[in-house]
């Protein structure tokens, strides 16, 4: 399908300002229905987006509460200085890095792959009672998971019972670096394999039956439609999924992470909200947490523009 | 060429935001200049003093009061007070959880409540800085309004030192704790009923624990034939036992000289202890991770010998929860352990008389001076009275002059536990800006057990504790910037060295990084602070 | 529709309703613990550790002691508010959005696109929308946790993403009957969209359902405050870092352990109940988008 868009944007360009203008003006005419119901749309983002954005400042300022943002002092790079040669910088965002790449790996898929499984279910009621089944822990406040997780880890826990009739011997997991983002991301999978399937099934739920039919006629068998119908129809889904993913790379949010580490998994656990957060315990830094905050909006910028170069160039699917 | 057409498009659409934006600005304006002069900084001679009737006043409600009410207008206390002085507190509570941030939210915008009853000196930059951005007036001009403040002040000038800055303004009405039994609140405990068994006296010196925690793990005291006893259950670089090392895992001061006890030689000493403790399996395995619902387990689990508890939340939560399954159940507090017999501890845990929450008079406040006399009435032997004890007739009645509860507190009609009880009541076990009365103490921590712990527990000197300083507001940023890194490193090596993961001949590596990570800067930021509170 | 499985089909179908009920047991058992933890008996509770299969003794304490805060009904009031206003202003203005953002031949749409993507990665944080809100006057009122989560950014993709997998051949037809803008959206667009937009209700209403941290910053009149502020106060309420206030503890604590698992019985029960209920609807809804195709 041609993209009508693209040619649009090949036509105006080197064309005279004058007939540029007069493009705009026919979309607008054109397209007034759509830009008036985009028009609360813009408001929404203008107001609640970009009118607090000035707070960006507040990176390069020392910031102080009764100055407000605007007349607190410039301190320029000070504070991203600070936390460049901080000493824990190196592991800090190999840390945070290593939670993605692990949520990557396994968080994402799930979802996808429990889609694909309950799809190939053929009693329906069953199919639903599983699906209800599987939402239920996304109701449970992270606080709850966390404290269900310390109990179940413990020496004498849950899982030790059970490796122990096994004849293993017990393994304090909690204490042990080596384990902790397997159980932050299988927890996390735990938790978001059901919600998460929601979407790719109402993917699924709009494919044209004939085409499973006329796959079957070609003599496709259940592997055969799944690789050839399902994944095809759902994979602007997959991809717009994963291209935002792989935008928050470096963000770990910080409340599970602060209920499940402890001084013995620094090593692998201290990401880089969980150490903001502590520096601002000690001291409400504002400038160096919004910088910090900015450096990682840089960041998840730059690699969300990549992906999206490279979906569109790739497969045709595209943020923007 | 259809780069750049995409750039401008982008632009058209970034400038309709961009004029959003302003318009926003234009609106937000008011934004915290701060110094929008509600007040004047010197007391306006004509100010009037205008009876005082309405007031809004900021405060935390406390979590298990939240469970039973939806402000402390409902407290009976406080109808009292409101009763008796006319005038009308509109209570603000904010949700719970992430206090500071909320407080930081609120002194960002320039209206902010006639009071606000919080720890000021954890406004960013400290009390001072608030009192320098006009958020909050010190009492100092108004001390003749406060006659029942300024004469607690007179007769105990520690406490006016607490209460103000290093420049000597007064932050705002403190709660103050006014015995040092009230002060006491946590302290090392041990299973009586274990000792006893094992015809074992209380421990006072290190090695005197040592041998007791060794028969615990031995002798099987809870009789169940298995080795599961945990003989003790205390975090890395607990005071209790650090202290008794001379080194406590934080700052102190010898003659006024601030260390830090973490790069002390004595605290090489009490880590060798401590992995040995591990090692022999007298330390929880699982100290390291052992949360408050964990120790629970362990406690009423007929596991752990003994512990650091709290008095009313630890030592008296527990005779409470095993009387009727376990009814030989007893534990009790122990001296500070020492080195040497004899000795006298030195470090312990005390909360201050001025606990450093303060009911502060914000800038936005009209009528100052009414608010001041208000607030000083709570101060008076009939305002300490209320406060702590409630409305007479109803929540005490004097016996031979002396206030004592009545069963609306003690035995409350509705069935609510004697702590929130209190709560619905009287302020008195919660805080505000009055005194604790010691006669309310005494009647809330009754057990024989408690009593006794609470005695043991005031002996240390406490001639090496820190008093309460104030960082400079321009070392804060620095000084939280240092203590972030150190305390990462700290806290991470404290475990290895105690679970024997590093050896502790890395003792002086480990505190030569630590001097690399600047905590020499950071005692000398503390020092600082020290003599600047020596001189208030 | 005779359709005969090939051998290696039957294996996985067994294969699949055995990992199926294998991860409703993992799913499951974490509920079945925080039921009948809930009415065990506190102090034999506080000492139970392990796999839990039946109640420690009975007590229906925790239950009274949670159905005596005086916030919990109000909480659930306006909960119920919020969701049901708050979902109607997110779908309709995230429809509005995706529509416009997946026609097409519209010549700003990438820009705006490209100005949305990038509010999900920069924001201005906290102070400046806070001071923004009581600017607004909306400080302290409903609207603070209705307006300034009108969208979500990420649902308005998603939405979009479904529209553009729309045939554009269903909508030429009626452009050439005359159809406008808004009729296409209304006649066409949103019957054939039914599964998206069930997910977005179910979406947004769970997060309206589960959100706490506008209220938290927004409301200071707790007549306000949502039944997961209440629920988040309970939690923290009961947990001993409060102790160390001394002299203030508190005796509740023995049951503070069984009030923390009714406290979540208490506010996840009537959305578990409810949900196949809805659930019904939203499979009714899917096939009809399905059947319109």
């Amino acid at each position: 399908m041609p993209d009508l868009d693209n040619n649009l944007v090949q036509a105006t360009a080197g064309i005279p300002v004058e007939s540029k203008r007069s493009i705009i003006k026919k979309d607008l005419i054109r397209n007034r229905y759509i830009y008036l119901m985009l028009l609360p749309v813009i408001a929404y983002y203008g107001l609640f987006h970009y009118g607090p954005m000035y707070g960006l400042l507040i990176a390069f300022k020392d910031y102080g509460i009764a100055d407000g943002v605007w007349q607190s002092p410039w301190v320029g790079f000070t504070h991203f200085q600070h936390f460049f040669e901080n000493p824990y910088f190196w592991r800090l965002i190999r840390n945070t890095l290593m939670i993605n790449i692990y949520e990557l790996l396994f968080a994402f898929p799930a979802p996808i792959i429990l889609a694909l499984l309950l799809n190939e279910l053929r009693l329906i009621l069953f199919k639903r009672v599983v699906q209800t089944i599987s939402y239920l822990p996304h109701f449970i406040s992270i606080v709850v998971v966390a404290g269900m997780l310390v109990d179940f880890a413990a020496r004498d826990g849950l899982i030790n019972n059970i490796l122990g009739v096994f004849g293993m011997e017990p393994v304090a997991f909690l204490q042990e670096p080596g384990w902790f983002r397997f159980i932050y991301v299988s927890s996390g999978v735990w938790q978001g394999i059901g919600w998460g399937s929601i979407i790719y099934l109402a993917a699924m739920s709009t494919i044209d039956p004939t085409l499973y039919d006329a796959a079957r006629m070609d003599g496709a068998g259940r592997w055969k439609q799944t690789l050839h119908v399902t994944i095809p129809d759902i994979m602007p889904t997959i991809v717009i999924l994963f291209i935002l993913s792989i935008g928050s790379m470096l963000s770990v949010g910080s409340e599970k992470i602060i209920l499940l580490y402890n001084p013995l998994t620094y090593e692998t656990a201290d990401v880089i909200s969980t150490y903001v957060y502590r520096k601002g315990i000690l001291g409400a830094d504002f400038g160096y947490s919004a910088a910090v905050g900015l450096f990682n909006s840089v960041i998840s910028f730059v690699l969300l523009t990549l992906a999206n170069t490279i979906s569109k160039r790739v497969s045709e699917h595209r943020l923007w | 060429m259809s780069m750049k057409r995409k750039t401008s498009r982008f632009a058209v659409v970034l400038i309709i935001l961009a004029l959003f934006a302003t318009a926003l600005a234009a609106c937000s304006g008011g934004e915290s200049t701060g110094s929008t002069g509600s007040t004047s900084e010197e007391r306006d001679s004509t100010e009037q003093t205008e009876p005082l009737t309405k007031l809004t006043y900021w405060v935390e409600l406390f979590p298990d009061a939240a469970a039973i009410m939806k402000s402390y207008g409902e407290v009976t206390a406080w109808k009292e007070i409101e009763a008796k002085t006319g005038v009308q507190v509109e209570f603000q509570h904010p949700a719970q959880g992430q206090l500071g941030e909320q407080f930081n939210l609120m002194v960002a915008s320039n209206k902010l409540p006639d009071v606000v009853d919080f720890a000021w000196n954890n406004y960013p930059g400290g009390a001072q800085k608030a009192i320098r951005d006009k958020k909050i007036i010190p009492l100092n001009d108004y001390l003749d309004d406060a006659p029942n403040l300024k004469k607690l002040f007179d007769a105990h000038p520690e406490w006016r030192k607490m209460a103000s800055t290093d420049d000597g303004d007064m932050i705002g009405f403190p709660f103050i704790r006014e015995d040092v039994t009230q002060q006491v609140f946590l302290g090392p405990a041990i299973r009586k009923d274990w000792l006893d068994k094992l015809n074992l006296a209380v421990p006072t010196t290190i090695d005197e624990w040592h041998t007791v925690l060794k028969a615990f793990k031995e002798q099987d005291p809870n009789g169940n034939g298995e080795a599961d006893e945990i003989p003790i259950l205390i975090p890395a670089g607990e005071l209790a036992f650090a202290g008794a090392f001379g080194t406590p895992n934080d700052f102190y001061q010898e003659n006024n000289t601030v260390k830090y006890g973490p790069i002390e030689p004595g605290f090489k000493e009490y880590l060798a202890t401590m992995n040995q403790w591990y090692k022999e399996g007298l330390l929880d395995k699982d100290f390291a991770t052992t949360d408050s619902k964990m120790k629970d387990a362990k406690m009423t689990g007929n596991q752990v010998g003994s512990t650091v508890l709290f008095l009313n939340g630890g030592i008296g939560k527990y005779l409470d929860l095993m009387a009727k399954s376990q009814p030989e159940f007893k534990i009790v507090g122990t001296p500070y352990p020492t080195l040497a017999s004899g000795e006298k501890p030195v470090f312990g845990y005390l909360d201050n008389p001025v606990t450093g929450i303060f009911a502060a008079i914000t800038g936005s406040n009209k009528n100052v001076v009414g608010t001041v006399k208000f607030l000083d009435d709570l101060y008076s032997e009939e305002g300490k009275l209320i406060m702590n004890f409630g409305k007479e007739g109803e929540t005490y009645t004097l016996v031979d002059g002396q206030p004592k509860y009545t069963d609306a507190v003690l035995d409350n009609p509705d069935g609510l536990p004697i702590s929130q009880a209190f709560r619905k009541h009287i302020m008195g076990a919660t805080s505000g800006p009055f005194v604790q009365d010691v006669r309310h103490t005494e009647q809330y921590t009754t057990k024989p057990e408690q009593q006794e712990a609470m005695k043991l527990w005031s002996a240390p000197t406490h001639e090496k504790r820190m008093p309460p300083v104030s960082i400079a507001v321009e070392d804060s940023s620095r000084y939280a910037s240092i203590m972030t890194d150190a305390n990462t490193f700290k806290d991470e090596m404290i475990l290895k060295f105690i679970m024997g993961s590093e050896p502790l001949d890395k003792f002086d590596e480990y505190a030569e990084t630590l001097k690399g990570l600047g905590i020499e800067e950071a005692i000398q930021i503390q020092q600082a602070a020290l003599e600047r509170y020596n001189n208030r | 529709m005779t359709y005969k499985r090939s051998p290696g089909e039957t294996v996985f179908s067994w294969f699949n309703i055995g990992f199926m009920l294998s991860l409703c047991f993992v799913t499951l058992y974490p509920f079945i613990y925080i039921l009948f933890a809930s009415i065990s008996d506190p102090a034999e509770m506080a000492r139970f550790r392990g796999m839990l299969f039946y109640p420690q003794g009975f007590s229906l304490d925790a239950y009274k002691a949670v159905l005596e805060n005086p916030m919990v009904a109000t909480g659930y009031r306006n909960t119920l508010f919020y969701v049901t206003a708050g979902t109607i202003i997110n779908l309709i203005m995230t429809t509005l959005g995706a529509y416009a953002l997946s026609r097409r031949n519209v010549y700003f749409k990438n820009s705006i696109m490209l100005i949305i993507v990038i509010t999900m990665v920069f924001n201005g944080g906290l102070i400046p929308s806070f001071l923004l809100v009581n600017n607004l006057g909306m400080l302290n009122t409903p609207w603070a946790l209705l307006l300034p989560g009108a969208i979500s950014s990420f649902n308005l993709i998603i939405m979009r993403t479904a529209f553009q997998g729309i045939p554009v051949s269903l909508e030429e037809s009626a452009r050439i009957d005359g159809a406008n803008d808004w009729i296409i959206l209304s006649r066409i667009i949103i019957p054939l969209s039914m599964p998206v937009i069930a997910v977005m209700i179910l979406w947004y209403a769970v997060g309206h359902w589960n959100s706490y941290f506008h209220a938290l910053v927004y409301l200071r009149d707790r007549e306000l405050f949502p039944l997961q502020l209440v629920l988040r106060e309970i939690l923290i309420s009961n947990s001993t870092d409060n102790m160390m206030t001394g002299a203030a503890a508190g005796d509740r604590m023995d049951i503070g352990l069984t009030i923390k698992y009714a406290t979540i019985v208490v506010s996840t029960l009537p959305i578990l109940v409810l949900y196949p209920f809805l659930q019904k609807y939203f499979v009714h809804g899917v096939l009809i988008g399905a059947l319109k195709e």
